[in-house]
This record gives C-alpha cells, structure tokens and sequence, in this order.
C-alpha cells in the first residue's frame, strides 16, 4: 500500500495580511497572481516571493483574476473581476532600456535570476470592462484566448470577444449576455482544449463549451450553436446549496469529453458526465425526445446535452466547499473550504471506462438529478487519501489549485505539482505531496 | 417594500435592567463588593493606558475592554490571567450583540427581543473548557424578528454576524439565522446571511456600512 502525505512547504512572500480570494497560476510562466483587497499580488514561483503588484485599478475589492492564455512569450495580460462591478484589463509593460529583451519569456529556463529582469517594467490598466450591475465573481478565458466570461451577482453571465488587431491595444466587444441563472452567478470555467471536446455536439455547436456555478444551487453548460446564439444546453441539478464552483476534469482518459466537477455550500462535491451515444459520435441528440421542458423559446431547435451525476465525492468537509482542483498530471482532486480542511481524493482505477453507473433521474422538466440512493450504485469510485486539518491555523482557505514547481527545492522544476491554497489570513501557502509506498 | 415606512411602529420594549447580562451596571458600585475588583479585573501591566481617566465610569468601560481584550487575545492574557481560561459562553456572546440598535427604533435588539440568550448555541460548548486555538468553534444566533415581514431582517442579521466577526478569535464561525417561523423568507435572509461572498461585497456598500455603523455604534461603549 502507498501512502499519501500532503507536506507543507513555505508560504509565498510577502504575506497579505488581509483576506486573499483566490490564486491563478500562469498557463506556462512560474508566476502565480493573487487577489486581495483592492490588489492583484502577483509572486514569482522560481523564487516563491514578490514579482508586482497591480493596484489602483477598482474602486471595491478584486474577487478573481484571470491570465490571458496563448499570448507571445514575452507579453502578460491580466483580467481582474471585482466588487465594484466591473473587470479591468491589465498588461505587463516592459521598461524600456532593458537590454535582457526577454525577461519574462527566459524566466522560466533562466532561474531565479530572471525574476531580477521580470521586475523591469510595471502594470498598466489599459481597459474597463463595464455592464454588469453588481459585483464580478468571476473571470475566466476559453483556451485560445480570444473569448471571456465574466459572471456576477445580477445573475448574468457576459462572453467578451478580444477583438484589436494587435496585442497591444485593447478592443473588446460583448457578444453575449447569458440571463438564465436565478441567482447570483458565482462561478465560470470553460472547458479545456483536449480532444475529447471535440467528441461531442459539433454537428450543432461550436467548439467551445462553457460551464457556470451558481447561487441557485445549480451549474449549467452553455455552448453556441450554428447561428452565432448562446444556449444553456444543460442544467446541472442535484446539490442542495450554493455552487460555490465548477471546474473542468484537464485531461480526460479514452478521449471521451471532459467531465465536470462542481463543489457547494452543502459540503459536496460532485463529479458529472455528459451521456454520450454509442458511437460517441454526438449523444446529444437522445434528449430530443424528453421534450424541451424548463427551456426558454429562444433554444429553438437547440439540442439539450444530458449530463448525469456519475460520483460524489467522500465526504469530509463539515462546511461549505469553497475550492476544488483537478490535477492534469495525476487525476487526483484537492478540496477545501470553510472548514480550513485540505482534502486529497484518487479515483479508482477501473472507474473511468466505465460507462455512467448512476443513471439519472429525471424531474419533471426532463433535468438530470441525483436521487440519494443511486450514488451507491456505482460503488466507491473515489477514495479519499489524505486530509490536512488547520491548513491555515483556524481560518477559512478560499482557493486551492494545482501549479507547478518551479522553486529550488523541486526535483523536476516545470513538471513537479504542488498545491497552493489562499486564506482569510492571507498567506498564500504551498504543499507538496509525498506518495511513499510501504 | 417601502423600507422608509417602519415595519413595526409599536414594538414590545423590555427596558434594559431586565435584560440578563454580566457586564457591569454603569452605576458606580460602593461597598465591599468590589473591594478586590482591582485585583481580579487588573489589567496586563504592558496594556498601555493613554487615556485613562480617574473618572470611575471611564474605569468601568476601560477596564470591561480590557477583560474582553484579554479574552480574545487568544490567551494572550497570561498565566496568570484566570480570566482567560474560561471559553466564550452564550452570555458573553448576547453581551456582544444585544447592545446593537435597531435600525428602526432608538432602542437595543435586546430590549426588542430580537435577541434572546436562550437562541444562542455554540458547539461545541464552552462548558467542555477553551478550545484549541485551530478547533472550529461553531456560534449560531437564532434572531426573532419584530414583525414577520420584516424587511430589515437582513440588515439586522448582517449587524450581528459582523459585530461577532469583528471581535471574536478566527477560530469561530458565526452562523445568523432567523428562528423558525418568525420569518416569512427565512431561507432567502439565512441564506444570504451565511454567504461569505455576499457579506464581505455587502460591506463594501458605503450606504448598508453607515447604517451598520450606526446600528454598532452603541455596542462600543460596553
């Protein structure tokens, strides 16, 4: 039997001292950015300490950041999403007279050295993203960069297109303001570039596949269809409290499509599956015939997609999940939340080939839910292999995620995981995880 | 809902030496009765005292602050500070939130009745002695409402989960709830009560933060 141990590492420096929401690492850089306050800290993760700040761009607290993914090597592009309503779009100047030229670009094969150059430049607030009539949650970029979405209290979820010529100005324009959540939207992600994505649906939609957590105790998928519109293609229900989030499974086994985890207030977290045909050519279609119930008009000729609850996770959280994460490298999923409990989830090997074990019940306007009997059907899919009590002393930990190392102390930096956790406490604070066999 | 008109124009009024409570009165006491008080409510000689009065009301108050002081300090207090080896009890928590005024009327959400000590639980109890400074400590305060309509329920509640948070350690988490029944939306306010996310942007609204500075001020003083 192996044992699993999740090792605490240092705390990235400096820390906050006031609350922090949440920490995204950068798709390719050892950089990781920070929310807190009116702040956006952003920490170099070869030298786990201070890279810049972005300050001064809102007017209320900083709830989210997003990095603008697939850019040129040396530019950075942040999105903040915030309380005063509105998300700011900010991009890394480098000063000029530096001669290193490539600062950014070369920090991840130079060493800690190259932060020395990354530090030659600043932050500029180029654009204000405004429509949202209360408080931006979150932000998120599809894979090639070119779509954001914004969600907020009012309910909506707004999709921006970049539409400037060149990296270096700033042109966005709303293409779409997604009204159907019956609460606050509290969370976007939207689904990874893998091959699966393309298994399913093309025939109707585009490629990209949008996920959304809300309030209402519901996550929904959203995709675009062939006349430019976007349409809720599925309601997610089954948890009891507020979806605190949804996150994507990064890379899914058998090419099949992604999966989808969301985590809630009811101290769950639930995996989901979308039903795909025996083809795996597009399932979609099956769920024509339970009629479109619960669906607005303007789905049209749209196509539902069913998406079942396939697993719940071992319970172990005693209040509400704030944070989930799943690990490209290893598949394994990492928890916390109110509670200040890190939890570490494995999923059984057979599992995953096999098709749905929970079917899904249907309510009356043809939804997919989970009856409580029926998670046993499938029978322990997950095991939980660690926890960490206290991760931040008696606070509350609002964030976790995977990042790679890229500090001195990782064996294989760029390739090595570890976790970084965000709390009330404001210590942004990395763990490794130990697998020794005995 | 018209939130100028009041809800309630005619409220029950406990007057306040009816309510139960350990702090001290703020008449002067005399006698024998507080001939150790300067012992056992001594403060840590380290505590500085600028503005200390001789004026024996003042004493009170600061000397009441510095108990608390102690207490939430998260044993900071001392050895020797006997004090700090008792865990918060749901007196101390009703000390803490019944001095706070309805934004409606010029009078304490104890005197309303709103908060009564018997609707406040902490778990796990302080009876099992102080707990570690990591272990959760649950504190939930059932509120009753004046009037089952009540719009302002949610202000009221929002007034005591942050004057809780405001000065208990950050091992504890403070649950506000409206009692059974007494509320015609009670899942909508305890809902929004206990998200986090809500809370901390509610406090960010400078015209929700002035009333619930207003409706704080008056717990200050005690």
């Amino acid at each position: 039997m192996a044992s699993t141990q999740i090792v605490q590492l240092q705390s990235l420096k400096p820390d906050l001292h006031e609350r922090a929401w949440v920490s995204i690492p950068h798709p390719s850089l050892p950089l990781i950015a920070t929310a807190h306050g009116k702040n956006v800290t952003v920490f170099s993760l070869s030298t786990l300490s201070f890279h810049s700040a972005l300050t001064d761009g809102h007017a209320r607290s900083i709830r989210s950041v997003a990095w603008k993914p697939a850019l040129p090597p040396h530019e950075l592009c942040l999105i903040s999403g915030s309380f005063d309503s509105s998300a700011g779009v900010w991009r890394w100047n480098k000063s000029s007279g530096e001669d290193d030229g490539d600062g950014l670009g070369q920090d991840m094969s130079r060493g800690p050295a190259g932060d020395e150059t990354a530090k030659a430049g600043e932050w500029d607030y180029n654009l204000v993203l405004e429509g949202h009539d209360s408080e931006v949650k979150c932000c998120a970029f599809n894979p090639s960069g070119n779509y954001l979405a914004t969600c907020s209290r009012d309910k909506s979820i707004w999709i921006w297109e970049d539409i400037a010529s060149s990296e270096s100005e700033d042109d966005w324009e709303t293409i779409a303001v997604l009204n159907e959540h019956e609460g606050d939207v509290k969370a976007v992600a939207w689904c990874p570039d893998v091959p699966g994505r393309n298994s399913v649906g093309q025939r109707y939609y585009s490629v990209d596949v949008l996920a959304s957590a809300s309030y209402d105790n519901t996550a929904r998928i959203w995709r675009e269809d062939s006349d430019g519109e976007w349409v809720c293609v599925a309601v997610l229900q089954g948890h009891e409290g507020t979806v605190w989030g949804v996150e994507w499974e990064p890379k899914p086994r058998d090419n099949r499509f992604p999966r989808l985890m969301t985590f809630s207030a009811d101290e769950t977290i639930r995996v989901w599956t979308l039903e795909q045909g025996e083809d795996n050519a597009d399932g979609d279609g099956s769920a024509m015939s339970q009629g479109l119930g619960g669906i607005p008009s303007t789905m049209r000729r749209s196509f539902r997609e069913q998406w079942n609850c396939t697993a719940v996770l071992p319970k172990v959280h005693d209040k509400d999940v704030y944070s989930a994460t799943w690990s490209a490298e290893s598949g394994l999923i990492a928890s916390t939340g109110s509670d200040g409990v890190i939890a570490l989830y494995k999923e059984d090997e057979a599992a995953p080939s096999d098709p749905p074990a929970v079917s899904a019940d249907k309510d009356s306007d043809g939804n997919a839910s989970l009856s409580h009997n029926s998670s046993a059907a499938g029978g322990p899919q997950w095991q939980l292999l660690t926890t960490v009590p206290s991760a931040h002393g008696p606070y509350e930990i609002n964030h976790i995620t995977w990042c790679r190392r890229y500090d001195a102390g990782s064996t294989k930096r760029g390739e090595e995981e570890m976790l970084v956790t965000t709390g009330d406490d404001g210590l942004v604070q990395s763990w490794r995880i130990d697998v020794t066999s005995s | 809902m018209a939130a100028a008109a009041l809800d309630n124009a005619n409220p029950v009024i406990l007057s306040a030496s009816q309510l139960p409570t350990r702090h001290k009165r703020s008449a002067p006491r005399k006698g024998p009765d507080c001939r150790y008080s300067d012992l056992i409510l001594s403060r840590p000689s380290y505590m500085s005292r600028p503005f200390l009065q001789d004026d024996d009301a003042q004493y009170q108050d600061d000397t009441a602050a510095a108990v608390a002081w102690s207490r939430f300090g998260s044993g900071a207090g001392g050895a020797d500070d006997n004090l700090s080896a008792e865990a918060i009890d749901e007196q101390e928590i009703y000390d803490l939130i019944s001095n706070i005024t309805d934004p409606e009327h010029p009078v304490s959400l104890g005197q309303l009745s709103v908060i009564n000590l018997p609707d406040i639980h902490i778990t796990p109890s302080p009876a099992l002695g102080v707990p570690s400074p990591n272990t959760i400590v649950q504190v939930t305060v059932e509120l009753t409402p004046t009037v089952t309509h009540c719009s302002l329920a949610t202000v009221l509640g929002l007034g005591v989960r942050v004057r809780l948070e405001q000065v208990l350690p950050p091992n504890y988490r403070v649950e506000v709830i409206c009692k059974e029944n007494s509320h015609s939306q009670d899942d909508q306010v305890n809902k929004q009560l206990s998200d986090k996310e809500r809370v901390a942007a509610a406090l960010e609204n400078d015209s929700l933060k002035s009333v619930l500075d207003k409706m704080l001020e008056s717990c200050i003083d005690n």
